[in-house]
């Protein structure tokens, strides 16, 4: 307190100082012009002086000139100076039209003053309350627009700290945004709380003991702190604080306003950033359920096809009034077999998709000559690829892969699957492989089928992605092929990439991890 | 129809899923076998001691007790030969199920056709030691010598690395049957591998390519063929 007074008496001492300044400058004129130019009365160059006051230092200031004129003007140019005694009737006349002159001046004056001042701060506290604004409008989110706002409550005085701390009513508050000072915030047992009626003013900051918003450390004795709920949605979301000094007083009307509306902004953009992650929620929610219906229909698809195929087999097979010849009932018989095999391999991938997205998959990797896989697989499908010519280029001294040959069978088998499936009768299937650097070899198979479109190659390998491929024959195959080759490709430490092939259509490119050769077997 | 190497051979088929029994064995009947069938481990140990069967299909999944039961018992009492029934993704199954003694998988589904070629196969080598007294082994065009470390086809001979020789010559041995990688580690590198083992299914793919380059014909281009993540298996010559 002892610090604050002293503060305000120099003040005081200033403007006395500046008065005497101002009032012994206009003595010395008067003087000059009375003596020397033989002006008969220069009293007037008084209100000089108290007009200067006036819009230096305000109304107190301007009049306590105003009565300093009259003294000083009596007492060193009436008759007889020197004394407080006038003699002359027109003097006074004089003397008093000074006196009420200045006051009245230096009141015009520094209402002028006033206004202008008034006028100035409610223009700093608008700018303040749109910078407000404005950061909570064009962050990211409105947490990320706090610390300029706190920045911009310090910076506009009001207070010798601000924060914004965040927290919904039942758990304590948490400071997230904090102008600056050491350490946290320091909050005593009472605080000042703004208290808002319904429709706009006149809101009050009234005195609330709430030791729930203490802090565990002892606040500064001259501080005060200031607290304005932020409220959204009808919940307390957390609050504006500002600690400043005792002897400021409690904040201005201009000052409250700020605050308030600071307040009200943040809990808008709160809300605002509550309701836009719901509504991001949802719409994950309603894309994983859209996921969900095309893996329904891709799998229903797929398994209802053979199925179909191997009823109507075995219907006619059991038709009694349907007496086939021996080569019809093997033939019916071989659909069965092969629409069994179908929905086998169909099988096979969705266990191990559910494998792959289960996270469980051990890659037990060893190195093998990749031509023997691939005939390996070749010769198991042998049926399967009977309409396709299938030519196998490698070079002899290919380095072997290191792979999981139970993997590695899966990934050509959906590769070459999905070839034969979508590549027309008689249209040529190419596996090929070449070293494209000291530690991978690029496997590639290759269909001249129609190809898939350049926009949907990158997402190919998407679970239930059903290639929007040209032609007919798009609605069929598995979905979930090549999503389990990328699978067990990348269990095995390699890569895979879909591109158009030179025969036209899709072309698969499988990176796999080269082995270094044995000493033996290089021989 | 074929003749049957083994006309009227006895097989016992252990199987818990009744339809899948009834139709293995009507199919089986149909070419010549004679059938006992057992739905669960019990029973199949009971039709074991009472009629010694000449070959065994066992699936591993019973009701009572694990099929490794049944493969434990035969191999205490004789060399009669297994295949084994076996779904997929079970290769840990299977190299257990071939360690301890089974022959041959056949995995479920399967088509009839290659149960049948199965059986024949391990009946065929059941049927008589594969080398004769002079230490040479024969499988259509190729001669394996093994007492002078020599491979030839057609007569041709084939330069195999003394670790090659090795790996074929346990395959050959085993002509067949399922040999794992395991089996066959220990026989060529013993218990304590050396970091070649690691390449066996390189030291196979020299192998083939070495026994590709004299068989121009491609008679024997299917001689070793690969079960993934399981082992290898030499073919027997189909019977003329």
């Amino acid at each position: 307190m002892l610090r604050i007074g002293s503060s305000s008496v120099r003040r005081v001492v200033g403007v006395v100082g500046a008065a005497l300044v101002a009032l012994g400058a206009t003595t010395l004129v008067v003087a000059v012009l009375e003596d020397r130019l033989g002006v008969s009365n220069a009293a007037a160059t008084y209100l000089l002086a108290v007009v200067a006051m006036a819009v230096a230092f305000g109304i107190p200031a301007a009049v306590g000139t105003a009565v300093g004129s009259f003294l000083l003007y009596d007492f060193v140019f009436v008759h007889p100076t020197g004394a407080l005694i006038v003699a002359d009737p027109e003097e006074w006349l004089n003397l008093l039209l000074l006196l009420a002159l200045g006051v009245v001046v230096g009141q015009l004056a520094g209402l002028q003053r006033a206004r202008a001042e008034a006028a100035l701060l409610r223009e700093r506290q608008a700018l303040a309350q749109y910078r407000i604004g404005r950061a909570l409008a064009t962050g990211l989110s409105a947490v990320g627009a706090l610390p300029e706002i706190v920045q911009l409550l310090q910076s506009e005085g009001m207070a010798r700290r601000a924060w914004i701390a965040l927290g919904t009513g039942a758990s304590p508050e948490r400071v997230v945004a904090d102008g600056g000072g050491e350490g946290a915030p320091e909050v005593g047992a009472s605080h000042n709380r703004l208290r808002r009626e319904a429709g706009d003013e006149p809101a009050a900051w009234v005195r609330v003991h709430d030791p729930r918003q203490a802090t565990p450390g002892v606040p500064d004795a001259g501080m005060e702190c200031y607290r304005v709920p932020i409220v959204s949605g009808g919940a307390d979301r957390g609050s504006v604080w500002i600690a400043r000094r005792r002897a400021a007083g409690r904040p201005g009307r201009g000052e409250t306003r700020v605050l308030a509306a600071a307040a009200d902004q943040i809990g808008q953009a709160l809300e605002r950033d509550r309701l836009a992650e719901e509504a991001t929620t949802a719409e994950v929610a309603r894309r994983s359920e859209a996921a969900k219906t095309a893996l329904l229909d891709s799998v229903s698809h797929d398994l209802r096809t053979p199925l179909a195929s191997i009823r109507a087999a075995a219907g006619s097979l059991m038709d009694p009034a349907l007496d086939l010849e021996p080569a019809a009932r093997r033939e019916r018989a071989a659909v069965i077999d092969r629409e069994a095999e179908r929905l086998n391999r169909l099988v096979a991938n969705l266990l191990d998709m559910s494998r792959i997205e289960a996270g469980d998959l051990r890659a037990r990797l060893e190195p093998f000559a990749l031509e023997d896989l691939v005939e390996t697989t070749l010769e198991r499908m042998a049926d399967l690829l009977a309409g396709h010519p299938v030519t196998v280029t490698m070079r002899a001294d290919l380095p072997p892969v290191e792979v999981d040959p139970v993997f590695i069978d899966q990934v050509l088998t959906n590769l070459l699957e999905n070839a034969a499936r979508y590549a027309p009768l008689d249209a040529p299937i190419r596996v090929r492989a070449e070293q494209v650097a000291e530690r991978t070899i690029r496997l590639t198979v290759e269909d001249g089928g129609p190809g898939v479109p350049a926009a949907a190659l990158a997402g190919l390998f998407e679970k239930f992605s059903r290639g929007p491929r040209s032609g007919e024959g798009s609605r069929r195959g598995a979905g979930i092929g090549l999503a389990v080759v990328r699978g067990f490709v990348e269990a095995m430490g390699g890569s895979v990439a879909a591109r158009s092939g030179e025969l036209g259509g899709l072309a698969v490119d499988v990176d796999l991890r080269a082995a270094p050769l044995p000493r033996e077997a290089g021989r | 129809m074929t003749p049957e190497p083994a006309p009227g051979a006895l097989i016992l088929l252990v199987e818990d899923d009744a339809e899948m029994r009834r139709e293995v064995a009507t199919f089986i009947g149909l070419h010549g076998f004679r059938v006992v069938e057992a739905g669960d481990v019990a029973t199949a140990l009971a039709q074991w001691g009472a009629q010694r069967p000449d070959l065994v299909i066992l699936d591993l999944g019973l009701p009572d007790a694990d099929g490794s039961v049944v493969i434990r018992r035969v191999r205490r009492d004789a060399a009669t030969p297994i295949v084994v029934l076996s779904v997929r993704d079970r290769e840990d199954a299977k190299v257990a199920a071939l360690e301890q003694g089974a022959d041959d998988f056949v995995t479920k589904p399967f088509g009839a056709a290659e149960l049948l070629a199965r059986l024949r196969a391990v009946l065929r080598r059941a049927a008589g030691p594969a080398a004769d007294p002079g230490g040479l082994i024969r499988l259509g065009a190729l001669e394996v010598d093994v007492a002078r470390h020599q491979v030839t086809v057609h007569g041709r001979p084939v330069h195999l690395t003394p670790r090659e020789f090795e790996v074929l010559k346990v395959l050959v041995a085993h002509a067949g049957r399922l040999v794992t990688h395991g089996r066959l580690l220990r026989a060529v590198w013993g218990t304590a591998y050396a970091d070649e083992a690691h390449y066996v299914h390189v030291y196979v793919s020299q192998i083939r390519r070495k026994v590709a380059a004299v068989d121009p014909a491609g008679e024997l281009a299917r001689l070793i063929v690969a079960e993934p993540g399981v082992g290898y298996r030499v073919r027997l010559p189909e019977p003329d």
